[in-house]
């Protein structure tokens, strides 16, 4: 009996030091923005028939990484060369470029967003979301004094492709009219809002907040209008976001 | 051909009534549904990273179930003296290690493909995505894995159930791997190493040529002629590593 008690004794104290011990480290460590992160040669020679799934393990790893400094110290040194190893390694996984290229705005490197949804547009031809951001980002990031018009180009094309919806014919139009800068903006950001994930759609109520006028009929009177770009079961949220109330 | 299906059946029951294969089949169980938590924090990707890593918790797991299956298959029936009261009939090596590989074959195929259609329907739950190509999916892992568990089985030939085991496991790894052989030799002079490299690249099976967790996430489509091609390839080198199997395991003496 004493025996008996006394390997319980023995085990409840263990188990309180191995439970302690866990509890007791850092929740959280401090994660850094440089990761290694391999090349994806390295991956194709050595592993061909994981390669979609190390592609998603790491595309995993990728919006973890993003939340991780975005909340934190918005360092993003490794987030182009992660994106670029997903992307190499699964050419046909299109969410990686969509997201990528405005997860590298908040790196500062639109030029390597631009750069990152060419390659996706490359390898899939016929998605059209990632035309009409491609588009954007001519339109919102270029340097060109035609951006307008080389913008127009890519909701074009984009437009042409099956199963895009009507809006990027009227964007592409309205982008060739003349003046009206911040109504060709909120256009484009409403119409990312309407077609993104919530990363998207969050980032595009933040910059539709600062492009719409603060006057609240006026707010009204364009948010109304911009309902053309996004579908009617998101407009309510939508709407309520930029103008407030229930 | 009578004995080799009689002693298919016998193998069959008795690796199917194991508890140890039970335990692997509920732990990869448990893992294909853990690929729910992992598809929760991949930014409205669900159907693909179920399927992704529920294919890959299939090979991982098939593998696992057929290695260490068949590197008991001859071994304890040595240990256990029972292939004497076998081979007390009329039957040859050749009929009993086909028979044996035939039982195994069966209950792998059970567990890979119960494995394939609890990630399917999972799948069609979840994401609300009936992809009958991982089944199809599902079905080329296995004839992988069976091959993987011939050349165990002539491993088993000749040594330990462990050993067996974890030079199956290594043949798994090199199959995916061989096509470097060729190429780490191919800029260099010396020609006995290319021969040597060739050598390699032939006896190892070729695992990586086709792979179809690609087309079921949607990069690109299965090239049927080539995917054909591959597995008569594959069936031809699991008969060769039998028949080498029958061949040792009749030298040895009892």
């Amino acid at each position: 009996m004493v025996r008996r008690i006394l390997l319980v004794l023995i085990f409840v104290a263990c188990a309180l030091v191995v439970v302690g011990y866990q509890a007791t480290r850092p929740a959280k460590s401090a994660s850094s923005p440089r990761v290694f992160v391999p090349s994806a040669q390295f991956f194709t020679d050595f592993s061909p028939s994981f390669r979609t799934t190390i592609a998603d393990a790491y595309w995993l790893r990728t919006v973890q990484y993003y939340g991780e400094h975005v909340t934190g110290d918005r360092r993003f040194d490794s987030l182009w060369p992660m994106l670029d190893l997903v992307t190499r390694l699964s050419p046909h996984f299109v969410r990686p470029y969509r997201f990528g290229a405005f997860a590298l705005l908040e790196a500062g490197r639109p030029d390597l967003g631009y750069e990152l949804l060419k390659r996706g547009h490359d390898a899939n031809p016929n998605e059209y979301a990632l035309l009409t951001h491609l588009g954007f980002f001519v339109y919102t990031y270029g340097s060109n004094p035609d951006k307008d018009v080389l913008a127009a180009e890519w909701y074009q094309k984009a437009s042409e492709l099956p199963g895009a919806p009507d809006w990027v014919a009227r964007v592409a139009a309205r982008l060739l009219t003349k003046g009206g800068e911040r109504q060709k903006a909120t256009m484009q950001w409403a119409q990312i809002y309407g077609d993104g994930d919530q990363y998207s759609r969050d980032r595009a109520l933040v910059e539709l907040d600062s492009l719409l006028p603060v006057d609240p009929a006026a707010r009204q009177r364009e948010v109304a209008v911009l309902a053309e770009f996004v579908p009617p079961y998101l407009f309510d949220e939508f709407s309520r976001a930029l103008l407030g109330g229930d | 051909m009578k004995c080799s299906f009689a002693i298919a059946l016998n193998t069959f029951k008795e690796t199917i009534r194991d508890r140890v294969l039970s335990v692997i089949v509920v732990f990869a169980l448990a893992m294909i549904v853990a690929s729910l938590w992992l598809a929760t924090i991949s930014l409205e990707q669900q159907a693909r990273m179920m399927k992704d890593f529920g294919l890959t918790a299939v090979t991982l797991f098939g593998l696992v179930v057929a290695v260490f299956a068949a590197g008991n298959l001859v071994r304890k029936e040595m240990e256990k003296r029972t292939v004497f009261f076998i081979f007390s009939k009329p039957v040859s090596a050749a009929q009993f290690i086909f028979g044996k590989f035939l039982g195994l074959a069966l209950t792998v195929f059970l567990v890979v493909l119960g494995m394939g259609v609890f990630l399917f329907f999972v799948t069609w739950l979840v994401a609300g995505e009936a992809a009958g190509s991982v089944l199809l999916a599902t079905l080329l892992i296995y004839v992988q894995v069976v091959v993987v568990m011939a050349v165990t089985v002539f491993f088993s030939t000749f040594a330990s159930a462990i050993l067996s085991s974890v030079l199956g496991v290594c043949i798994f790894i090199a199959g995916q791997l061989s096509h470097n052989v060729l190429s780490l030799t191919r800029l260099g002079d010396a020609e006995v190493l290319k021969v040597l490299s060739w050598l390699v690249f032939i006896a190892m099976p070729n695992l990586a040529a086709v792979d179809a967790k690609p087309s079921v996430v949607g990069e690109g489509s299965i090239a049927w002629g080539h995917t054909a091609l591959w597995l008569g390839y594959l069936s031809a080198y699991m008969i060769v590593a039998l028949l080498v199997a029958a061949w040792v395991f009749r030298r040895k003496e009892f």
